[in-house]
């Protein structure tokens, strides 16, 4: 099986194209990152993390129509590939099957 | 408003790091969300802020570029190695051009920096003392009454140093040097003879910087009899293994006129480097000599200049502040003389920085030799013309072979070269030209140094791996050269029309007056001016060497007197006794030497007694001078050998014509028989006497200077022999010589010179210099014929095909020979017209310096114009015969 790699902040963001499913462009991945987990990105991070999951293929992007909005510039809208998808699912496989893995025991809240 | 605007130098910086194909929208994003802010917070400054913060925090990898410069590099390095294999094939393709190139540049190069190095020797003289620009030389001016002066001294008088010291508070230190006439040196019974024992002050530690070996400068002069070694004068006395023996304080003695003292070595210093302007091999303290003369001997302010004497003057002090107060220290020290006028009228001091020495000075009584700036002037052009002449050289070859590489540069240019690219290609073609050309240059210095050494009396040798200067000076003269020499050929070459050049098509106009042209003609102009300086050289040193001196130098011997030849009679007899020797006389100063000797003078006009204002030196000669020398007497008679000034106390003069007229007769008859005061005779010390007879005028000096008025005395003590010898067994007479001088002194060996060898010693420098400039003017020529081969190689290439139609259509080859070769006749016309003006201005300087010269001739003039033509008429003439041998059919037959 191919190992997928993940780093943190990385799961993060593909979780977070995932969630905006077409609407996914570097500032609204920003503010919905900002707002749900309420903590600061910056642009730079976040954009080296877009590149090199698009390099590992697991996001593909492609420009949207130029508004007036943002000084004439195109949006590049990012979408999560089947690779990301794959990516992601053996990420919380990997999760649950250490979960699963833990003794009941241990889980138990002390004050209990 | 500006400020609710994203900073433009952000984005500026950011489209500088950040890959293009992210820069859209990133700085969207960022445009975005930065105008968002500005609408949400009051001031502007956090937006801009934050904005600034993001594109920070946006340099990071994979959204950084690719830096486009480590491309570019790479490629042209591997355009380099193109531009280097290329030239390569090319210089070993055209192996012949290669090595005219490569000699022409080797040479020329190889001449400069023999020069460059001897002129580097030349200024680096008495550097290399700590203090050498507060360090002075005292020079004495001697002035006649009329205000002019008549002599310099590098000598100064005993009693000067002491009294600049204590009087003038620039003075901070003074010694002076005072050689004893060779002492001999006695060490453990042996014997050392006439070793050069120099007495100084004890200020000498702390004026010129000498190292020691054994022995320390504050003890060196300890006590009276102290004796400092150098190097040389330790491993004479004591052996190669002196240093292993402690000789400090060991005993040696010092004997001279049979006056004997011990001395005790108290110090041994390095060997005085050649770039001083004197060396010594003792110092001893100059007390002792106080002692030996007594106090009253050193007291002396005027006259008896002897001592050399150097000045360490305070820091910033200036030299002419001391001079200018010279009348307040004749006046304080001599005053006026009995006859009412005051001393300080007749003396000056000069004081010479002690780096200017070697080669500014040439007084009365220079230490050594020195060099002359005039020479390094001259050497420097020179260095410099053929420098410039081999880079010509190297430009004219370049150009000339164009026609080869015409289809390479119009293939290349096709390909997308720029001119740049080209100029490049070219450029490193002239650096690897100019690297093998090194090698073969420096391997000519190395060759041609010992002689160069051995003829300028130099030790200059070429460390290139030891010395950092040399090899730095070298690569920087690489680089000037290749840049220089290859600049106008790549010009040249990349220039060429692209359409034309791939045609095949020779159509550039070879006819033109182009720059090559002007390189030529400055190629000739720099071999014109070198041949005609060459020519007057030569012609002032014949007109030298056939001028009539006055005297006859032929078979003339002069042998230098000891003093332990005493009884001067007797050993002249024995002299005479063989048959070959013809006559002898004695005298202290013999014709080619100087006069230095100076008493003053007053003569009876009548009842008056005028003193004379002008100099009148004198020699000792006795009643055999004039005959051995065949000097014409023209009036009065001749000493006779009774009469000794000394014995008598009584003066007999014979004066030379311009004497005479000096004191004012022209007729020379009239002058014999008046009473003349000279010197200590004067009727007061001595009965002054009569001017006995007049001799013709006679070179005494060198023909640099004019005869001056001159006294024969009679008499005195003197220093040579000189004996007229026949022409045939000069060898037997010599043994003669030699055999009577060792029953008369047979502690020191003879030592004899023919005078004719000595009159041509007077002219060292000029045969030095001729020689040197016709060494130069053959790599002139060497390195233009070349060039000229190269130009004409150049020509026919061009005009092949219009040679080949000339052929066919009946032209015979010289006549080809002459539509090729007219332009080098206009060339040489131009550049005699440039060239001699200018060498005759610079010559006529030169020639200036003597006072009896030949004339330019018009003969001198044509000379070197016509030798020029005939070496061009030669290399032109074979070439185009060569060319125009070839069957007009092969030029012709493609097109």
């Amino acid at each position: 099986m191919k190992d997928y790699q993940l780093g943190e902040f990385e799961e993060i963001v593909l979780l977070t194209v995932a969630i905006l499913n077409g609407d996914a462009y570097g500032v609204s991945i920003k503010k919905e990152i900002e707002d749900r987990l309420e903590r600061n990105v910056s642009v730079g991070a976040l954009q080296s993390a877009l590149r090199r999951m698009e390099e590992k293929d697991y996001l593909s992007s492609k420009f949207g129509d130029a508004t007036a909005k943002r000084g004439g510039k195109r949006k590049r809208y990012f979408e999560i590939t089947n690779m990301g998808k794959q990516a992601l699912a053996y990420t919380k496989d990997t999760r649950n099957q250490l979960w699963n893995a833990i003794p009941d025991v241990v889980l138990k809240f002390s004050w209990l | 408003m500006a400020l609710s605007q994203p900073p433009k130098l952000a984005n500026r910086l950011l489209k500088v790091f950040c890959k293009p194909q992210y820069l859209e929208d990133i700085q969207g994003d960022l445009e975005e969300e930065f105008y968002e802010k500005v609408e949400l917070t009051s001031g502007p400054l956090s937006p801009l802020l934050w904005y600034w913060w993001q594109i920070i925090k946006l340099f990071r990898s994979g959204i950084i570029r690719q830096f486009k410069p480590i491309d570019s590099t790479q490629k042209e390095i591997n355009m380099f190695k193109n531009y280097f294999q290329i030239g390569l094939r090319n210089l070993w393709k055209y192996k012949l051009g290669t090595i005219i190139n490569v000699l022409g540049l080797s040479t020329g190069i190889a001449a400069f920096v023999l020069i460059a190095l001897f002129i580097r020797d030349e200024l680096s003289y008495d550097q290399h003392h700590e203090k050498s620009n507060q360090i002075y030389r005292l020079t004495v001016k001697n002035f006649n009454v009329d205000g002019s002066m008549s002599r310099q001294w590098a000598f100064a008088s005993a009693g000067h140093a002491e009294r600049f010291k204590s009087d003038f508070p620039e003075v901070a230190k003074a010694v002076r040097f005072y050689p004893w006439a060779f002492p001999d040196v006695y060490v453990d019974g042996r014997k050392f003879q006439s070793e050069q024992v120099v007495f100084a002050d004890s200020d000498v530690f702390d004026i010129f910087t000498l190292p020691f070996l054994q022995g320390s400068p504050q003890t060196a002069f300890n006590t009276e009899q102290s004796l400092v070694l150098t190097r040389t004068s330790a491993i004479r006395l004591f052996g190669n293994d002196w240093i292993k023996e402690d000789i400090i304080g060991r005993r040696v003695t010092l004997e001279r006129s049979g006056m004997k003292a011990p001395f005790t070595i108290s110090g041994v210093m390095e060997d005085m480097p050649e770039h001083q302007h004197f060396h010594f091999e003792y110092l001893a303290p100059i007390r002792f000599i106080e002692q030996v003369f007594g106090e009253s001997a050193m007291d002396n302010v005027t006259g008896n200049y002897n001592w050399l004497t150097y000045l360490l003057l305070q820091e910033g002090a200036n030299p002419k502040d001391v001079e200018n107060q010279k009348d307040s220290f004749f006046d304080k020290y001599v005053g006026q003389y009995s006859n009412g006028t005051d001393a300080k009228d007749y003396y000056g001091f000069e004081l010479q920085p002690l780096t200017s020495i070697h080669l500014h000075s040439d007084l009365e009584g220079e230490i050594e030799t020195n060099g002359s700036i005039q020479q390094v002037y001259i050497f420097g052009i020179v260095g410099l013309l053929l420098l410039i002449v081999a880079c010509i050289n190297y430009m004219n070859l370049a150009t000339s072979h164009f026609s080869r590489r015409m289809k390479e540069v119009g293939v290349r240019k096709v390909l997308g070269a720029m001119r740049s690219t080209l100029v490049k290609q070219f450029l490193t073609e002239s650096f690897l030209v100019n690297i093998i050309a090194f090698p073969f240059a420096i391997l000519f210095i190395e060759l041609a140094l010992p002689y160069l050494n051995d003829f300028m009396n130099k030790d200059i040798s070429l460390n290139i791996l030891t010395d950092w200067d040399i090899l730095c000076a070298l690569a920087g003269l690489l680089l000037m050269v290749a840049v220089f020499s290859g600049l106008y050929p790549s010009l040249f070459l990349s220039k060429i029309d692209l359409t034309r050049a791939l045609k095949g098509e020779s159509a550039i106009n070879s006819n033109k007056w182009n720059f090559r042209n002007w390189l030529v003609t400055f190629q000739y102009a720099v071999t014109i001016a070198l041949i005609f300086s060459l020519a007057v050289i030569e012609g002032q040193l014949y007109f030298i060497r056939n001028s009539d001196p006055g005297y006859k130098k032929e078979q003339i011997v002069n042998v230098r007197l000891t003093r332990n030849i005493k009884s001067l009679d007797a050993f002249k007899n024995e002299l005479l006794n063989h048959p070959n020797i013809i006559k002898a006389a004695y005298a202290s100063r013999i014709p080619t030497g100087r006069l230095a000797d100076s008493w003053g003078a007053s003569y009876q006009d009548g009842d008056s007694t005028v003193s004379v204002d002008f100099r009148l030196p004198f020699i000792w000669t006795d009643e055999d001078f004039l005959e051995t020398f065949e000097i014409e007497l023209i009036a009065g008679e001749n000493f006779t050998a009774s009469q000794d000034m000394t014995t008598d106390s009584v003066g007999y003069y014979i004066i030379n014509r311009t004497g005479a007229k000096a004191l004012g007769y022209n007729n020379p008859r009239e002058v014999v028989g008046k009473k003349l005061s000279y010197g200590p005779y004067n009727d007061v010390t001595f009965k002054s006497g009569r001017i006995l007879g007049v001799a013709e005028d006679f070179h005494f000096e060198s023909l640099h200077t004019s005869i001056a008025p001159m006294l024969m005395l009679k008499g005195g003590t003197p220093r040579r022999i000189s004996l007229k010898i026949s022409g045939d067994q000069v060898q037997k007479s010599l043994t003669h010589i030699e055999s009577v001088w060792n029953q008369f002194d047979p502690e020191n060996p003879v030592s004899y010179a023919f005078l004719d060898e000595q009159f041509d010693n007077q002219y060292q420098s000029e045969m030095r210099l001729s020689t040197m400039i016709k060494f130069f003017t053959g790599i002139a020529i060497m390195i233009g014929c070349l060039g000229l081969i190269g130009m004409v190689g150049f020509i026919i290439e061009t005009r092949s095909k219009e040679i080949g139609i000339r052929k066919v259509l009946g032209a015979s080859s010289m006549s080809i020979a002459a539509t090729i070769g007219n332009r080098f006749v206009i060339l040489i016309g131009i550049a005699s017209l440039v060239a001699l003006p200018i060498a005759f201005y610079l010559i006529s300087g030169w020639l200036n310096e003597f006072v009896y010269r030949t004339d330019i001739s018009i003969f001198m003039i044509f000379i070197p114009s016509l030798s020029v033509l005939a070496i061009t008429v030669l290399s032109v003439g074979f070439q185009t015969v060569k060319a125009s041998l070839v069957n007009p059919s092969e030029i012709l037959k493609d097109e």
